[in-house]
C-alpha cells in the first residue's frame, strides 16, 4: 500500500491580517500565494485539510503540467507551495464574521482574526439525492466519498448515482481498486467529458441512462437501488452493496450571505470578472462562484481575487 | 532511501524547531505476523531523527508497557510524554496518508503539553471523570478523518480519563466489520455510542458526554 505521507501546516495563533482567505482548496491556496507575493499579510483558514474537494479527486488528468496525477498528490504540491508563503490554519472552522469599525472580525474554532478584506474560497458540499433510504442508510452503504470509502467494497458491486464528471471519475476509480461499479444517469446520454466516456466504455463499466432513482433499499445495509426507467416508465432495480452519490454540489455561501453578499438563486456567490462581490473588500473564488467546477479555474480565480484585494487595499 | 522525502524532512524540522518544548516519545509496539510493523517503526524512527527532543522506542505487544497501556494490536503507535499521557494518544495500524499529519500534530501538542479547545468545550470536557475510550476508524485516503482523530487526541491531552485510538480500518477488517464500518471517519465511544463524520468540537463533545452519561 502506498498512501504517501501528508504533512500538517502548523499554524495555530489568532492574528490580525490584511486579507483572510476562508477555505484552503485550490482557489484559496492560489489566492494565498498571490496575496503574499503582492505584499499583503494573509492567512488561509480551512475547517478541514487544506486541499479541499480536490483531495477527493482520485485522478486528475486535466490540470496543466500534469498528464495524470492523484488529487491527493496534486494538492500536496499546491499546499507545500503555498506554505512557503502564507500561514495556513487547518481544522479551524470559521463560525461567524462580524464587522467592527472598518474591519471584519472572523470567529473561528481556534481563534479570532481581524482583517481588512476577505476572500470566500469555501467551495461546495455534496448534494444529497433526497430519495427514501438515502439518509437512513448513510454509513451503511450510502457514501459521498469514493477515496474515503471505496476500499470497503472491493470485490463487491456498487451503484454510482450521477454520471457527470465526478460520478464518472468515481466509477473509474472504483473499477481500478477492484470494485464493480454501475453508473446510473438521469439524462438520456453520457454527461461526462468524452475522455471519461471512452475509459468507461473501454473498461466495460455499465452506464445506464434515463434512470430516475426512486429509492435506496436494504434492511441494515444497502441491498438495492430502485429506479424508474424514464424510457419505458418501468420500475427496475439493481442489487448492490454500496451506493456512491455524485449528483452535484451545493455552494457553501451562508457566511458570505450574512455579510450581505449577493448570490444567485442556487446560492453561488455573484462576482464580477475581477472576483469582487457586491460588498466592498469581499471577494469570492473557486467553486463557490459556480463557474466550471475545475481545479485550474478555481486556482485562476483565486489568483484574480487576491490581485483585486491588493489593488483595493494598497492602491486606492 | 527513507520513507520521508528530503524536502518534507526539511519542512518538518522547521516545524519541530519552532514548536517543540518538552521531550516526546514515539513508542511503536510491534508483534508477530505484522505486515506494517517494520514500516511503522521505520517512519517513526525517521521522524525522531529530525529533532533531539523526539525519542523513538520499539516495544512488543505483550510486554509490560503494552499491558500497562492496554494495547493488543500491532502495530500500535503511541505518542506520549511517558507520564501523564501514558498510552492514551494512539494509532492502531500505520499512521500513513492523511494520518501522518495527525501524528505530527500530536507530537507538537504532546511536546507543548497542551491543546486548544474553546472554553465551552473545555468545561464539558473537564466534567468527564470516568474512563472514556474514543475509537476512530479511518482509511489513509480519507481527507476528513484526521479532524476526527485529532479531536479525540486533543481531548486526551486535556483530560486524563480520555483515550483516543485511531484504528486503520483496512488493516483490521474484522474489527471494522464488528462495528459495520462502511463510511469513515466512523467513531465508536466506549464501544457504545457511535457516529459517522468529522464534526466540530462542539458536536463531538456531545457524543462523548452522551457516552459518559450512559455509564452512570
Ligand atoms: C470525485 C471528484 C473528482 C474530481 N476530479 C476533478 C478533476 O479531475 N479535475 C478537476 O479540475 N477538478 C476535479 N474535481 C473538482 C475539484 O475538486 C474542484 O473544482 C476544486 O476542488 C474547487 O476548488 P475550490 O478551492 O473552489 O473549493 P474546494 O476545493 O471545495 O475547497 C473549499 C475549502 O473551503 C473549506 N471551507 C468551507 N467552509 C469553511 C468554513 N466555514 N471555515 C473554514 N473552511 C471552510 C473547505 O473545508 C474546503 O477545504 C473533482 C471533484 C470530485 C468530487
Amino acid at each position: 500500500m502506498d498512501f504517501g505521507l501528508v504533512l500538517p501546516t502548523g499554524a495555530r495563533e489568532s492574528k490580525d491580517v490584511d486579507l483572510a482567505i476562508i477555505g484552503g482548496g485550490p482557489a484559496g491556496l492560489s489566492a494565498g500565494i498571490y496575496a503574499k507575493r503582492a505584499g499583503l499579510e494573509a492567512i488561509i483558514i480551512d475547517k478541514g485539510n487544506a486541499g479541499g474537494l480536490a483531495e477527493e479527486a482520485p485522478y486528475v488528468e486535466n490540470y496543466l503540467g500534469f498528464i495524470g496525477i492523484k488529487g491527493e498528490d496534486l494538492v500536496k504540491e499546491f499546499k507545500e507551495h503555498a506554505m512557503n508563503y502564507v500561514e495556513i490554519s487547518e481544522r479551524n472552522e470559521v463560525e461567524e464574521i462580524k464587522r467592527e469599525g472598518g474591519l471584519f472580525v472572523i470567529k473561528a474554532e481556534k481563534g479570532e482574526y481581524k482583517t481588512k478584506a476577505i476572500i470566500f474560497a469555501t467551495g461546495t458540499t455534496h448534494k444529497v439525492l433526497g430519495v427514501p433510504g438515502e439518509k437512513e442508510l448513510f454509513g451503511k452503504g450510502v457514501s459521498y466519498c469514493v477515496t474515503c470509502d471505496g476500499y470497503f467494497y472491493r470485490g463487491k458491486k456498487v451503484a454510482v448515482i450521477g454520471g457527470g464528471n465526478s460520478g464518472a471519475i468515481a466509477a473509474i476509480y472504483l473499477k481500478d481498486i477492484g470494485v464493480e461499479p454501475v453508473v446510473l444517469e438521469y439524462m438520456p446520454r453520457f454527461m461526462c467529458e468524452k475522455a471519461y466516456e471512452n475509459i468507461i466504455k473501454e473498461r466495460n463499466i455499465p452506464y445506464y441512462t434515463n434512470v430516475q432513482v426512486t429509492s435506496i433499499e436494504g434492511k441494515d445495509k444497502v441491498e438495492k437501488v430502485v429506479y424508474k426507467d424514464r424510457n419505458t416508465g418501468e420500475t427496475k432495480e439493481v442489487e448492490v452493496e454500496g451506493v456512491f452519490v455524485y449528483v452535484g454540489l451545493i455552494p457553501i455561501s451562508d457566511l458570505a450571505k450574512n455579510l450581505g453578499v449577493k448570490t444567485d438563486e442556487k446560492g453561488y456567490i455573484k462576482v464580477d470578472l475581477k472576483m469582487r462581490t457586491n460588498v466592498p473588500k469581499v471577494y469570492a473564488a473557486g467553486d463557490v462562484t459556480g463557474y466550471a467546477g475545475q481545479i485550474i479555474i478555481a486556482a485562476g480565480q483565486g489568483a484574480m481575487a487576491a490581485l483585486s484585494a491588493y489593488e483595493d487595499l494598497m492602491l486606492h | 532511501m527513507g520513507y520521508i522525502q528530503d524536502k518534507d524532512k526539511k519542512y518538518l524540522k522547521g516545524e519541530f524547531d519552532k514548536n517543540l518544548k518538552e521531550d516526546v516519545y514515539i513508542l511503536v509496539f510491534v508483534g508477530d505476523n505484522c505486515q506494517y510493523c517494520s514500516v511503522a517503526s521505520a517512519i517513526s524512527q525517521e521522524v525522531a531523527e529530525l529533532h533531539p527532543k523526539i525519542h523513538f522506542e520499539e516495544h512488543t505487544i505483550g510486554d509490560e508497557l503494552s499491558k500497562e497501556y492496554g494495547l493488543e494490536h500491532a502495530p500500535t503507535v503511541v505518542i506520549t510524554d511517558k507520564d501523564k499521557y501514558g498510552g492514551r494518544i494512539r494509532y492502531v495500524g500505520l499512521p500513513s496518508g492523511y494520518e501522518f499529519s495527525s501524528m505530527i500534530e500530536d507530537i507538537i501538542d504532546v511536546s507543548r503539553r497542551m491543546a486548544e479547545v474553546s472554553q465551552e468545550v473545555l468545561e464539558k470536557l473537564m466534567k468527564i471523570d470516568k474512563p472514556i475510550l474514543i475509537q476512530i476508524f479511518v482509511t489513509p485516503t480519507c481527507p476528513y478523518c484526521p479532524r476526527a482523530v485529532r479531536t479525540s487526541h486533543r481531548f486526551a491531552i486535556l483530560n486524563k480519563n480520555i483515550t483516543g485510538e485511531m484504528v486503520e480500518a483496512l488493516e483490521f477488517p474484522e474489527w471494522a466489520d464488528k462495528w459495520k464500518v462502511m463510511s469513515v471517519p466512523h467513531i465508536v465511544i466506549n464501544e457504545d455510542v457511535q457516529f459517522i463524520g468529522a464534526y466540530p468540537d462542539e458536536q463531538y463533545i456531545e457524543y462523548v458526554v452522551e457516552a459518559y452519561e450512559k455509564m452512570r
